[in-house]
């Protein structure tokens, strides 16, 4: 390996190359797709053409006589022969309305795209000619659209056995009760009532996503002795195996889920529990054969990945010297069906709320989120988790206020910026650590605002456009249990198997599914630091529950919090062990402190001369457990979790440049400078990817991509010729900076990452798209923000 | 997804064997496959379901750019070929500044001149940079009888061409007249994407540096690749002056129909005609004067 | 179905395939050569499909296996020389040019037919031979680094 490590000889904070690469650069990566089992079926969808229809007939007659057939399931026979999706292992512990649903749709179908049948053939080929012999007869409904017209009391319903369409409702800001909450709404009004300043803006942000570019796939297979094994796409396995096992009726024993060591891109979206698996593991079940289902894109479109899609009508109130003083929100998801498993559509846009306040100092708050069905395929988690479109607001906001005071925006932040943490915000989130004026400050001297505001006004004088634009953002460091719980009914707990063979190999065991991150690099640098070994000498195991420890999820940036430090503990377990036979052989009484793991070996640092092999006293305790020291035994593999007190944060703030052509509206991000901290880097290389990759995704969604329902609720966007991903020719260089704080919370100060990256940039780039046309006083409160958008307001303001 | 199930694959070697084969099916049941850019797509969507393919890959004679006698290109001539073609200049760099933008590196080194044409999807640009030089389409049928059409009257709308079932273009002709320039550029929301708005400019200039034949064509449009006269009327005479460029660009914007999509509203798709049709009208010229 | 000989990675593949079956399906099922990938699934878009076709760039889900008859296609598989990796691969791992590595295969063929071609690239010329491959997790950044880098280290060791 080209890297090496540093000087006081640890692989932390080393750009050490990736162990993933080697097979992913010769073809010999395996996902999900690659996997073939003997006899292997392949199974194809039938969806909905409409999006809100009674389902009169489905017939499958003509299907099942086509050549290479060997079985059509649908809605009545899933209904009949499994549980509804609507297990307590997948619900929330939160009050929502939780539609019952099935593998497939029974009764009537409630957006474009909803799965009907499922088509079983020999050949792939051969599965969609069948699929298209499949006749549905349907008697189409009134559909509902728009989340606001969806509340009126004479609305189409989604849900027949739901009142009405209102998902989830919750105020989270003054207290529990109706009386506190009065209270507080009536002194926040005040502070609005008495301030200098006040903005409002409606800001509507278009339903958007991070579409990871492997689409789902399942492979699942059954054996009368072991049950049921399934390949699947997924970020969680381990929540995947008890939701199988309930639906499915089998023993949870007999359910093992793999997430296949190379995912390609999860983003969230491969973290719910999807109806569709369940579909192909009961018919595995059902033929007693393996059956394989790999998503098209079109379905993936049509189906997953749509996320965003919020209008929130955010006010600030602030003293006319910069001083936010206040914040009133009203929030709207659209959430379409509510029809996904862990999330139910509506635990982004709760979070999204939850998070809005952002890293400023607020004296008061007043939000409310309302959650709406409509018949539209259902939010799907997207990295920056259901808080894009609420940063969004609350940037812009921000900005306005600026404007409109006279202040520089960047000067308004720093003001406004939680001077010292921990700190709780308004909505009841808690910072616990971090110098969020510190990563300002970096940000600004990498910045050089006064040179730029030279350089825009030299830029103007010739009629060229420049702007600057910035934004931040609080991000989440892992999910505590405190908000997974509630949120997800799920532990946030970290977990990790350390095992060191008895040539002084270590295996690391995590029940997590990686997509691409370059977890089995980054765990590598962490147990070669602690064990003073090469990460060539690691081996990682993640994502299959049948050798893996419990885990939530790759979710939330659990690796760097909780992940990363479970390991810690475990290899600390394990160096404890360690230590303690090596005293006993070498006859002297040290504790572990006093041991140096350096170079492959185990050092007594009081007299060097005392030292072992770090694979000989492995293999001493494995192979030779004699003579030990009493209460000791044999072997060296523990599994230990990792909770942190409490709920952890990362932060971050970026600032971009842009240039606007008056003429078209055609816009061009120069520049993207970020100041980060993330805490300790374990692997500076793999952060700055992590950021580069997420800053691009955030501009993809707010200028390129948009999913559209016509008002038919017809999904027009289900393909990447109309849903268009940003190329690498369409965006700019990102430069990452760091000015990192440890986090006190954490074995190795080390803070997770990246999950929530992509919600400053929609802020920032407006931001900066306003700056630049600062002479004509346009405003942007809607995504996405494209060139015929900003023309017309150009045009309105006079400018062209 | 996956095509429909195909009968057969044939890959003849001549010109006769192509349209030989293709006369033996029904009209629409066997395909001439040329870079399948476009056909693939069909195909998989089950838009298009032949029963036959025939791939012209191995026919030498559709093959090339030959500038000997007047300029021919080779209707199984690839983008990639025509954008690095330095004899494609003057009147007719339009057709470079096309296809080094079309779709991407891959489709450029599969995608054919003959094979976007045929096809005329809506909004590519090949059908509205050879409308705009004023191509003239060689035909062939399975009798061996040949024909020439003019660009105008081989575009008969989105997915319509004059080339009836069973003829194969063969080639494209072009003029090569002195003092002439073309350019074409296009605007789409991602780089390379098929346009929202495309123009394309051809224009000779007389002694005095103004225009004496202009021929202007847009893509993007909802009635796919189409003249402009308007414009066309309003440019002669023109020295290239921003003014006169800006007056022809208004005179077009007035006589087309734009639409409004997701991409842009017709408005913006005015403004893109007049912004493009700046940008084209100064390489066209500065082609002709042999600036550039 | 139609029996076609078609050689990938220096190796023949003679088979009976229908004539419908697309190249991308032949190099992966029929051949085992998993490394070339699929995304888009039938637009042609994503480029994840990208191999090499006599030398050249192009999307194996947008051809039938049936017109890659008597034709020499290379692959992922096929860029390495035993365990020497080519400087394009070399720079990728340096650079961190790819995360969860979907895109990846498509990307090296691209970049190395492309350098084959423009030995010399700006950054503006590498973005834009890169628009027929999407990538979502790496933002682009480090995979421009990468092709940067290995044209520099092509260029000295020609």
């Amino acid at each position: 390996m080209s890297a090496k490590p540093d000087d006081r000889g640890s692989w932390m904070g080393t750009r050490l190359p990736r162990k993933e690469d080697l097979r992913l650069i010769t073809g010999q990566g395996k996902y999900v797709a690659d996997i073939v089992l003997p006899g292997m079926l392949h199974a194809v969808f039938v969806r909905s053409d409409y999006a809100h229809a009674r389902l009169v007939n489905v017939d499958v007659s003509a299907a099942l006589e086509a050549p290479g057939v060997v079985a059509v399931i649908t809605g009545e026979e899933m209904k009949s022969h499994c549980r509804s999706l609507r297990q307590p292992v997948l619900l929330p512990n939160l009050p929502a309305k939780y539609p019952t649903y099935y593998g497939l749709a029974v009764d009537k179908v409630k957006f474009h795209g909803d799965p009907v049948a499922m088509v079983i053939a020999r050949d792939k080929y051969q599965a969609v000619d069948a699929a298209e012999l499949v006749v549905v007869d349907y008697e189409e409904l009134p559909v509902v659209l728009d989340p606001e017209a969806a509340l009126d009391a004479d609305a189409p319903r989604v849900h027949d056995e739901e009142a009405d369409n209102l998902m989830f409702e919750m105020t989270f800001t003054g207290g529990g009760t109706d009386e506190e909450r009065a209270k507080n709404e009536a002194e926040v009004e005040k502070i609005f009532q008495s301030a200098d300043v006040v903005v409002k803006g409606r800001f509507r942000v278009h339903r958007t996503g991070t579409t990871p570019m492997e689409t789902r796939g399942v492979l699942a297979e059954w054996s009368a002795s072991d049950g049921l094994t399934v390949y699947n796409t997924t970020q969680r396995p381990h929540i995947d195996r008890l939701a199988f096992a309930d639906i499915l009726d089998i023993p949870a024993e007999k359910a093992r889920v793999i997430a296949p060591r190379d995912m390609g891109g999860g983003f969230g979206l491969k973290a719910p529990f999807y109806r569709e698996s369940v579909v192909v593991a009961y018919a595995c079940r059902k033929l007693g054969r393996p059956v394989r289902w790999i998503e098209s894109r079109y379905e993936s479109l049509m189906n997953i990945g749509q996320e965003r899609g919020q209008i929130n009508t955010l006010e600030v109130a602030a003293s006319k010297d910069g001083k936010l003083l206040a914040l009133r929100n009203r929030g709207i998801a659209d959430v379409g069906t509510g029809q996904i498993g862990v999330y139910w559509g509506f635990v982004m846009p709760f979070l999204g709320a939850v998070e809005m306040p952002n890293a400023y100092t607020w004296e008061a708050g007043d939000t409310n989120l309302k959650v709406i069905f409509t018949n539209k395929a259902c939010l799907t988690p997207s990295r920056a988790f259901g808080h894009f479109p609420t940063r969004f607001a609350m940037e812009r906001a921000v900005d306005m206020v600026a404007r409109k005071i006279g202040m520089e925006p960047s000067d308004l932040r720093r003001r406004n910026l939680v001077p010292r943490l921990p700190y709780t915000s308004v909505t009841g989130e808690y910072y616990d650590s971090g110098d969020f004026l510190k990563v300002w400050d970096n940000l600004m001297v990498q910045v050089d605002l006064p040179a730029f505001r030279k350089e825009q006004a030299e830029a103007r004088a010739q009629g060229r456009y420049l702007g600057i634009g910035f934004g931040c953002g609080v991000e989440l460091s892992g999910v505590a249990s405190e908000l997974m719980v509630p949120m997800e009914n799920q532990p946030g707990y970290g977990a990790a198997t350390v095992r060191i063979d008895p040539r002084g190999k270590v295996f690391i065991m995590g029940g997590d599914a990686p997509g691409g991150q370059g977890h089995e690099t980054t765990i590598s640098q962490i147990v070669a630091a602690t064990f003073g070994i090469s990460p060539e000498d690691t081996i990682i195991t993640t994502g299959d529950t049948g050798t893996t420890p419990f885990g939530s999820g790759t979710i939330g940036a659990r690796m760097g919090s909780y992940f990363a430090s479970a390991v810690r503990k475990a290899c600390d377990e394990l160096r404890e062990k360690i230590t303690h036979v090596l005293a006993h052989d070498l006859g002297i009484r040290a504790t572990m402190e006093e041991f140096a793991f350096t170079e492959g070996e185990v050092v007594y640092q009081r007299d060097p001369s005392k030292r072992k092999g770090f694979r000989e006293i492995a293999e001493r305790i494995v192979m030779f457990p004699i003579n030990l020291p009493e209460g000791e035994v044999g072997g060296l593999e523990t599994t230990a979790f990792f909770e942190a007190a409490k709920p952890m944060i990362c932060f971050n703030a970026d600032a971009c440049v842009v240039e606007v052509e008056l003429a078209t509206g055609q816009f061009k991000v120069l520049r993207w400078q970020t100041s980060e901290d993330v805490g300790n880097v374990i692997n500076p290389m793999i952060v700055d990817g992590q950021m580069q990759g997420a800053i691009i995704q955030g501009l993809s969604n707010a200028i390129f991509e948009e999913f559209i329902y016509n008002d038919q609720g017809q999904q027009m966007t289900a393909d990447f010729e109309h849903y268009k991903l940003a190329t690498a020719a369409d965006v700019p260089d990102v430069k990452v900076t760091y000015a990192s704080t440890p986090c006190p919370h954490t074995p190795l100060g080390t803070r997770g990452i990246g999950e929530g990256r992509p919600s400053a940039v929609p802020g920032a780039l407006c931001n900066a798209l306003v700056d630049a046309l600062a002479p004509f006083d346009i405003d942007i409160t809607e995504l996405p923000i494209r060139p015929s958008v900003l023309w017309q307001k150009l045009k309105a303001a006079g400018a062209v | 997804m996956y095509p429909a199930i195909i009968e057969d694959y044939q890959r003849p070697e001549s010109l006769q064997e192509a349209v030989a084969i293709l006369s033996g099916y029904e009209p629409g049941d066997a395909i001439f496959m040329a870079g399948g850019q476009s056909v693939m797509q069909a195909m998989k969507s089950r838009m298009v379901r032949p029963r036959c393919v025939v791939d012209l890959q191995s026919i030498a004679e559709l093959k090339g750019i030959s500038s000997a006698n007047g300029l021919h290109i080779g209707a199984m001539t690839r983008y990639v070929e025509i954008a690095g073609a330095v004899e494609l200049a003057g009147a007719n760099a339009a057709l470079r500044d096309a296809a080094q933008h079309v779709g991407d590196r891959q489709v450029r080194n599969r995608g054919t001149i003959g094979g976007s044409c045929c096809w005329n999807y809506v909004a590519s640009c090949m059908p509205a940079v050879t409308l705009g030089l004023g191509a003239i389409f060689h035909l062939l049928d399975p009798q061996g009888k040949t024909r020439a059409v003019q660009a105008d009257d081989f575009f008969l709308g989105p997915l319509e061409t004059a080339r009836g079932d069973h003829e194969l273009l063969t080639h494209l002709s072009f003029e090569t007249t002195p003092r002439s320039g073309s350019a074409y550029k296009k605007w789409g929301l991602v780089t390379d994407a098929l346009p929202v708005v495309g123009v394309c400019l051809k224009l000779s200039l007389d002694a005095a540096g103004r225009c004496s034949a202009v021929r202007m064509s847009l893509s993007g449009l909802p009635a796919g690749a189409q003249r402009a006269p308007a414009g066309e009327a309003a440019l002669m005479g023109s020295d290239g002056s921003r003014e006169s460029v800006a007056r022809a660009m208004e005179a077009v914007v007035d006589s087309v129909e734009c639409h409004s999509d997701k991409w842009a509203d017709a408005h913006y798709r005015q403004q893109l005609i007049r912004t493009l049709g700046q940008e084209v009208a100064a390489t066209a010229f500065a082609r002709a004067r042999g600036e550039q | 179905m139609k029996t076609v000989s078609i050689t990938i990675n220096g190796e023949r593949y003679e088979e009976t395939v229908p004539a419908r079956m697309l190249l991308v399906d032949f190099i992966r099922e029929k051949c085992a050569l998993t490394g070339t990938h699929v995304a888009c699934t039938y637009e042609g878009v994503c480029g994840a499909c990208t191999v090499q076709l006599d030398g050249e760039a192009i999307k194996s889900c947008m051809m039938l296996a049936v017109q890659a008859d008597g034709h020499a296609v290379t692959t992922v598989e096929g860029l390495a020389r035993g365990a020497e990796l080519t400087p394009l691969q070399q720079a990728f791992k340096a650079h961190h040019g790819l995360q969860c590595g979907f895109c990846t295969p498509g990307i090296l063929m691209n970049m190395s037919e492309f350098l084959e071609k423009n030995p010399d690239p700006t950054d503006e010329e590498i973005r834009h031979g890169l628009v027929g491959n999407l990538c979502r997790c790496t933002g682009y950044v480090h995979i421009v680094d990468a092709v940067r880098a290995a044209a520099a280290q092509i260029r000295r060791g020609s």
